[in-house]
């Protein structure tokens, strides 16, 4: 390492400054839309007089009359001109109308066009697409990469979406690739908090053969995220507002049964089993005594209206709100001189589709600055403060529909005691795992700060010649403090009764079993840095050394250090004083229960050489080289290999001679091979003990996960193939071109991470180790299809396709059987499955229904003529009128989809008008409907009261249902509830007008008027409330198939308002 | 400022900052190392960990709603024992417990309603590895082996390192001892429970075992040379001081109240005879009892606990440390019986007219609980346990959620004692004298029942013990074990008389249960799937 310095630094010395001239003609270059264009190689064709253009676009360059001038830019077509007299010179270049010709850093390590890439790079330009409400990057990414399958599993504000790269290459860590900020790593801040505003354009990178220029840390792929760049000329502000309505989707219908089952006397009314009425006690805010519901009975109709003493209130109306967003964003921009700045605030406010369940703000403030230091030194800042507030009571959600859902519908929540106060539990009759929201919400609260920082220090010279040097580094911050609090329960006298509060660590043991108040707070601060510091040596065999052939080389030579050091201190307070207010320290118990400290460090070198010949072929290879803390004592290095080739067929000369050429632009094939790495956390090797509190001492206590010490970094091996094609089609305005990129990849982990079971009596739970072998492939594939091109009117048309597939290809051990961090629903790791598939009984649809492992009919032949299919599709015994299931667990199948599609239209008259829309069509996922089941516990399902036939006779047979429920086991899972979840979406509409262009408003460079919609139609045959949602943990690898009162995404309306000054 | 200049800052900056593998060498200073055991101070800290937290609390599979091992490992015994029912589906804590027919007094036959509706299907069902943490087979099995390796760790550790001061080998002594007691304790409950199980003697940092099970036989075996090895080591302790020193800092300051304490060596003895003789009684069926093995139980239990020495007890504490709730919490309830676990009918029924432990504990509903018929409708009832009690004094309480105020028993008791002394008397013909114990656990617990006083016949004597250790020795996990040994739980065997609550809320008074229960449980099956038996072993699944 120390030589590589030395010699950088040799280098820097060495630093020559440009060599002199006498005439010249100056000249400014700009695109079509009149911004200066810098970095434009101007050459005098024929000789070795050249130049490049500043930051402002101009140059100046000493030439002959007459000569030609040759301007080349990556992303514009090259242009030449005639310098028929000296002065000054205006020329226009026009941006490449190919998705080929745009340019790349990410996993390359040096800008570059896509068409000398060989690997799939997918980019979005986000900076004039109408963003999403919630302001999530990710959001805006949803179905506009090919190969990745982004999903918005929660609606809840701030929840974090579910993405896969490509393919699964791990089982304990997460799907979540690396997100870098124009070019460096942001290690603590979550991508859902960064100012969307400030993007320009997002760079994909999901193989490894790019990947493995992130080394250990690569294995999820990139997204890397650019940030504006200041427009050249006079200072641009822009503001932009919108407003938001956003509504919960409903898609399934799913509702509550409003007729019921239990026992009632002749005029209706529910009795108890004495015969006395069902009443409510309005003291305790209780029923006062239970239900007479025998479920299983043969003559048990979920048939009955709620008249009498029971009504039947509509939860979701009473509990669902409209929420709202408020989107405010300025920034200003421009460049002086030698410095080009963008300043930028934004405010992102959102509710709760809940309501009284609090809210979420995000502010964000962005400072940029470049200076150029001296001709080819540029230094530039960017740094963004995020301030995020979020009240919710509920962060998923899923605790209130869960409560909801689990309440028969005749529970009054609205019902406040003499006290004022709502009761938390109505008593057994309205189901047991009932709750009442509003209780939550008047005696907890919420508040969650966060503060983000990151700054980063881009330094960048460029010699004259050969050589770039690079250093970044970046300090983000992310200060997290999270603050619970319950207020004193115990004058509740519906709590109190049934010993029922909302409490974290306060036991509530007191013999009343009373709850006196609480206040959690939980410190967690991660300090992320990340320095890369780069040497680019770039050769151009005929420019440079004169040798007549058309070789170019880049080489890289990188170095790369990250740390990161996650603090967290959590205590908590409960047993408040009985005056208010009151603070964590009145409370009678206080106690730190979380001081931890858990530092990672990793460094690797990375070098890799690139060799192309003219446009026609390329290759290059590398290989990184990572150290880590994580690796144990960091002895021995991770080394990951890389390679790739290309080869662009339309670029040999019998192809450009060709009549072929016409319609066949270009034409590439390409390659590429790489290896990437998931490290272990930071002490997953480092034996241990844990100290345990036990009573007022500390106690030694085995672990029940051990770590191992011989744990290894988890590899992922890659394989890519992929083509790009470019088609000219018609001649004329319509369907002039059009671009196609297919790959075919293939990737393996044989070493990925888990904890696998100890046998019990080891004294040992279970043990970290390098336990599954893991095999995916894919492939993805984009069509951009230039539908029209008039002077007037453009539509484009993108239509992106990806389609993966994981499973498991090797355990060390038995087959591992979990449930989702949803609860409740069976999941199996097994060889030769799907990762991640649901485990569970079947029901049976046919009385000869074979057992697909022994080949023999579930129903033995004898007995088959005591069931019969019922007219729901179902089997069903003659006796009990209940379904039958198989006696043991099954694999369903992926939940993952077989593939998905974005299908995206933009359309725009004249500049001023602009439509757009995006389909997304998710084919062949699958969710497990937990949130239904538990539905079906207590009759609570709409589905109850759909009547089918027995024998003949129609019925709303509950025994059917709760048999259901009970099929296999009571709340186990059963393919009954294992729906097909594909849909169609129509993710995004958009209409924009902008008057400034239209009315020519003097000051105004844009004034324009948006109304979007998102989420308006979905085309699902599932009955959940939402086909997209996940209620496993985010990003899990393989709990992603349940849906267990996930809050289900909005349908948004949007109007806003952008004004650029 | 020349760029050279700036370069040169920019770049000593990168080298500040550039990693030496040094750097790498972190370290946690979150949690102490194995190591850190590895002295006096660190190995009586561990024989703490291990037994109250490993052996009772720390699982990689946990659910609230069941809880750790004094609410749920033993209130899955409890359920079996019929002392409480449950509605909730967790680990199938509602089928476990849910007996094959239940007939009332109008003849009507009330069948399992579940999908595999008998016991022993069920349990074969269930015990699959594929279950994991649903598997009601697997924690105690769990909790217990995790007891022992930990004590092997202990034991393992004491041999190694240098104890202080010129009582070291009193200190070591009463460590062994301590490792020793509770590794017969952890294989007296599985030898009792499984059908077979390993001798592990692999400490807990070795994680290592062996496939060779032995049958339930061994296992109670080598309980008791291990209750020996403890009384053997109990003998080297010959300095008092260092002994009642070490054994306050085993035993977690908060336990040492009421019947919890620093128990002298010859409590401890006397502890460990009350085991011995329970691992006699709990593991032979009724009729089969020898002479012998009575006699061997009087011999025991007349070196058994008494009235005044301390016992090993738990309580808990705000924290939830070592036991979150007991199973008596569990039940307690202010509404319709809205706790986890019910309290059984069958256990009210026990009770004798005027027993105070009654009026002080057992509150009638101000409504049936009727819950979910299918379910099964053994476990709707009319009862539930008054939180803290009535209020009467020197009457046993067994319900109080007040942190740290409810004392519940680990290993032996007085009552247990007492009244295994009753039956090996009441069994050998000494009618009277035994009865006379019935009468002190009674007395013991505040009961406030006129003396049985003699002339019992041994049958009525007997059905007053049945009574008495169905209540007195209520919630400590032992009921399933004696409905099994006066064989009522089989298929073919039934409990008459019992009062059941129909799910329409009518009492009945002499009805039938079938509850039809494995009486030895098979080996987890994971355990098998990560330890298959070796050629040789014994059966690892019970035949029936």
């Amino acid at each position: 390492m120390r030589k590589l310095l030395s010699c950088l630094v040799g280098l820097v010395l060495l630093c020559q400054s440009a060599t002199s001239q006498t005439s010249e003609i100056s000249g400014k270059v700009a695109d079509d839309k009149g911004n200066p264009i810098p970095g434009v190689s101007v050459q005098e064709k024929s000789t070795k007089r050249g130049t490049t253009t500043d930051a402002n676009g101009f140059f100046k360059l000493t030439v002959k009359p007459g000569a030609t001038l040759v301007f080349t830019s990556i992303g514009f077509d090259t242009k030449q001109i005639v310098v028929d007299k000296s002065g000054s010179q205006s020329i226009t270049l026009t941006a490449s109308n190919t998705a080929l010709s745009e340019v790349v850093v990410t996993g390359v390590g040096a800008a570059t066009s896509k068409k000398k890439i060989a690997f799939a790079i997918e980019t979005v330009n986000l900076s004039n697409q109408t963003k999403v409400s919630s302001g999530d990057v990710g959001q805006q990414l949803v179905g506009q990469v090919a190969g990745a399958q982004i999903s918005s599993t929660n609606g809840n504000p701030g929840q974090p979406l579910n993405i896969i790269l490509r393919g699964i290459n791990t089982v304990q860590t997460s799907t979540l690739p690396m997100i870098l900020l124009d070019g460096v790593q942001v290690g603590a801040t979550d991508l859902n908090s960064i100012d969307i505003n400030i993007i320009d354009r997002v760079e994909v990178v999901q193989g490894s053969a790019a990947a493995t220029f992130y080394g250990a840390q690569g294995a999820n792929g990139v997204i890397q995220l650019f940030t504006k760049k200041a427009r050249p000329g006079k200072i641009n502000i822009d503001v932009s507002s919108s407003a938001t309505t956003t509504a919960l989707l409903n898609v399934g219908n799913v509702h509550k049964a409003d007729k019921h089952a239990f026992t009632t006397d002749a005029a209706g009314n529910v009795i108890k089993s004495d015969g006395s009425l069902l009443t409510f006690d309005s003291t305790l805010g209780v029923y006062d005594g239970n239900v007479q519901y025998n479920a299983l009975g043969l003559t048990s109709y979920a048939e009955k209206p709620y008249v009498g003493n029971l009504k039947y209130y509509d939860h979701y109306k009473e509990f669902f709100q409209n929420g709202y967003v408020f989107n405010n964003s300025v920034t200003i921009s421009g460049t002086r001189d030698k410095v080009d700045f963008l300043l930028s605030a934004s405010d992102n406010k959102q509710n709760s589709n809940f309501k009284n369940n609090g809210d979420y703000r995000r502010s964000n403030l962005t400072g940029k600055l470049g200076i150029e230091l001296a001709k080819g030194l540029k230094l530039t800042s960017l740094t963004q403060l995020i301030y995020t507030k979020n009240t919710l009571n509920d962060q998923t959600g899923r605790g209130i529909v869960y409560a909801l859902n689990n309440t028969r519908p005749f529970a009054n929540y609205q019902y406040k005691d003499f006290d004022g106060n709502y009761g938390v539990y109505v008593g057994d009759a309205a189901g047991v795992n009932a709750a009442n929201p509003n209780y939550i919400n008047q005696y907890t609260s919420t508040l969650i700060n966060k503060t983000d920082i990151i700054q980063s220090f881009d330094l960048n010279y460029r010699f004259p010649k050969f050589l770039e040097l690079d250093a970044k580094y970046t300090l983000n911050a992310r200060n997290e403090n999270t603050n619970y609090r319950y207020e004193d329960q115990e004058f509740n006298q519906n709590a109190v009764y049934n010993q029922f509060f909302y409490s974290n660590y306060n036991p509530n043991q007191a013999a009343d079993g009373s709850t006196t108040g609480e206040i959690d707070n939980y410190v967690r601060r991660t300090t992320f840095q990340n320095f890369i510091g780069t040497a680019t040596v770039r050769t151009d065999f005929d420019k440079d050394f004169h040798i007549k052939i058309p070789l170019k080389t880049v080489t890289i030579l990188a170095y790369d250090y990250r740390k990161t050091l996650n603090k967290e201190y959590d205590s908590y307070a409960y047993d408040a004083p009985s005056f208010s207010p009151w603070n964590s320290k009145e409370a009678a118990v206080f106690k730190v229960f979380e001081d931890r400290v858990e530092p990672f460090i990793t460094y690797g070198f990375l070098a890799n050489q690139r060799l192309e010949w003219g446009d026609i072929a390329g290759i290059s290879a590398g290989i990184r080289s990572d150290f880590s803390s994580a690796f144990g004592s960091g002895a021995v290095a991770q080394t990951f290999p890389r390679g790739d080739a290309y080869l662009n067929v339309s670029k040999f000369k019998f192809w450009e001679n060709s009549k072929i050429s016409n319609v066949f632009s270009d034409f590439k094939i390409r390659a590429a091979y790489g290896e990437a790495g998931i490290q272990p956390k930071p002490f997953d090797r480092f034996p241990k003990l844990n100290p345990a509190n036990l009573g007022a001492g500390s106690v030694f206590t085995y672990p029940t996960t051990n770590p191992n010490p011989l744990l290894e970094v988890e590899i992922s091996k890659e394989t890519e193939l992929g083509v790009d094609l470019g088609f000219k089609l018609l001649k004329g305005s319509w369907l002039p071109n059009a671009n196609f990129s297919f790959t075919w990849w293939k990737r393996s982990t044989d070493n990925a991470i888990y904890a696998t079971d100890a046998a019990p009596s080891t004294g040992v739970g279970s043990v970290l180790d390098n336990a599954f072998g893991l095999g995916s492939n894919g492939i993805q594939a984009s069509l951009n299809l230039n539908v029209l091109n008039s002077k007037d009117f453009s539509w484009s048309m993108t239509t992106n396709f990806t389609k993966q597939t994981s499973e498991i290809t090797s355990i060390k051990g038995p087959d591992v059987v979990i449930l989702s961090s949803a609860g409740s629903t069976g999941i199996t790791l097994k060889p030769g499955y799907k990762i991640g598939q649901l485990f569970g009984f079947l029901v049976l649809k046919d009385v000869n229904q074979l057992d697909p492992n022994t080949g023999q009919p579930f129903i033995a032949k004898a007995n088959q003529a005591n069931y019969e299919v019922a007219s729901n599709g179902y089997v069903v015994s003659k006796a009990t009128h209940q379904p039958v299931s198989s006696p043991t667990q099954y694999a369903f199948g992926d939940p993952n989809p077989t593939f998905n599609m974005g299908f995206i239209n933009n359309f725009s008259y004249k500049g001023y008008l602009s439509f757009s829309f995006q389909w997304d069509w998710v084919y062949g996922s699958h969710l497990y409907n937990q949130t239904k089941e538990w539905m079906y516990r207590d009759g609570i399902s709409g589905d109850y009261t759909v009547p089918f036939s027995i024998g003949g006779v129609s019925h709303a047979y509950t025994a059917f249902y709760r048999g259901i429920y009970q099929a296999g086991a009571n709340n186990g899972t059963k393919d009954y509830f294992y729906e097909d979840a594909s849909f169609g979406r129509l993710r995004n509409v958009s209409i924009a007008f902008d008057f400034a262009k239209v009315f020519k408003i003097k000051g105004f460079q844009r004034l324009q008027l948006v109304a979007s919609g998102r989420n308006l139609v979905t085309i699902t045959k599932y009955t959940g409330y939402d086909p997209e949602v996940s209620s496993g943990t985010a990003n899990s690898t393989f709990d992603r198939g349940v849906d267990h009162n996930s809050i289900p995404n909005t349908r948004g309306y949007t109007i806003g308002l952008n004004v650029g000054f | 400022m020349n760029n050279s200049k700036i370069l040169l800052i920019i770049l000593a900056a990168a080298l500040i900052s550039l990693s030496c593998k040094k750097q790498l060498d972190i370290t946690n200073t979150n949690e102490p190392t194995p190591q850190s055991a590895e002295n006096e101070l660190g190995v009586i800290s561990l024989a703490q960990g291990a037994i109250y937290r490993n052996g009772f609390y720390d699982l990689k599979y946990t659910d609230g709603v069941y809880g750790r091992f004094w609410s749920g490992a033993t209130g899955f015994l409890e359920l079996m024992g019929d002392e409480i029912g449950a509605e909730a589906a967790n680990a199938f804590m509602n089928q476990i417990g849910c007996p094959n027919k239940v007939i009332l007094d109008n003849g009507t036959a009330v069948l399992n309603p579940s999908a595999v509706n008998t016991q022993y299907a069920l349990l074969r069902t269930i015990n699959s590895n594929q279950q994991s943490g649903s598997n009601p087979v697997y924690y105690e099995w769990a909790y217990m082996y995790n007891m022992i390796t930990a004590a092997n760790t202990v034991l393992d550790i004491a041999k190694n390192i240098k104890f202080s001061g010129s009582g070291a080998a009193s200190k070591k002594a009463t460590v062994d001892a301590w490792a020793y007691w509770w590794k017969g304790y952890a294989y007296a409950h599985i030898g009792t429970l499984y059908y077979a199980g390993v001798i592990q003697n692999a400490t807990t940092t070795e994680a290592k075992t062996n496939g060779n099970y032995v049958t339930k036989e061994a296992i109670i075996a080598e309980s008791n040379a291990n209750f020996d090895k403890a009384a053997t080591a109990l003998a080297l302790a010959t300095s008092s001081t260092d002994y009642e020193a070490t054994v306050s800092k085993l035993i977690p300051a908060f336990l040492q109240l009421g019947k919890g304490g620093v128990l002298s060596p010859d409590m401890w003895l006397h502890n460990i005879n009350t085991m011995k003789a329970r691992n006699i009684l709990l593991n032979t069926t009724k009729s089969a009892m020898t002479a012998t093995q009575w006699s061997g139980i009087l011999a025991l239990v007349n070196k058994g606990i008494t009235a005044t020495d301390l016992i090993f007890t738990g309580r808990t504490d705000p924290n939830g440390d070592f036991l979150g709730t007991t199973i008596a919490d569990k039940i307690q309830s202010n509404g319709a019986a809205t706790g986890t676990y019910k309290l059984s009918e069958r256990w009210v029924q026990e009770f004798h007219t005027g027993d105070k432990r009654f009026d002080n504990n057992v509150k009638k509903l101000t409504s049936t609980g009727i819950f979910n018929t299918d379910r099964g409708n053994a476990f709707n009832t009319r009862y539930t346990l008054s939180n803290g009690g009535a209020g009467l004094t020197n009457v046993i309480v067994w319900a109080n959620t007040t942190a740290g105020a409810n004392e519940i028993t680990l290993a032996g008791t007085y009552e247990e004692n007492e009244l295994m002394k009753a039956e090996a008397l009441i069994q050998t013909g000494q009618v009277d004298l035994g009865v006379a114990s019935i009468d002190n656990v009674r007395n013991y617990q505040g009961a406030g029942l006129a003396p049985l006083g003699t002339g019992l016949t041994q049958a009525a004597a007997y059905e007053e013990l049945r009574r008495e250790r169905r209540i007195a020795l209520g919630f400590k996990g032992l009921s399933f074990f004696d409905a099994r040994r006066w064989e009522i739980i089989a298929p073919d065997k039934s409990r008459t008389g019992a009062v059941v609550i129909s799910a329409t809320g009518v009492l009945n008074t002499n009805a039938t249960i079938v509850y039809g229960y494995l009486d030895y449980w098979d080996v987890p099956d994971n355990e098998l799937a990560y330890n298959p038996a070796v050629s040789g072993s014994a059966p690892v699944k019970n035949p029936k």
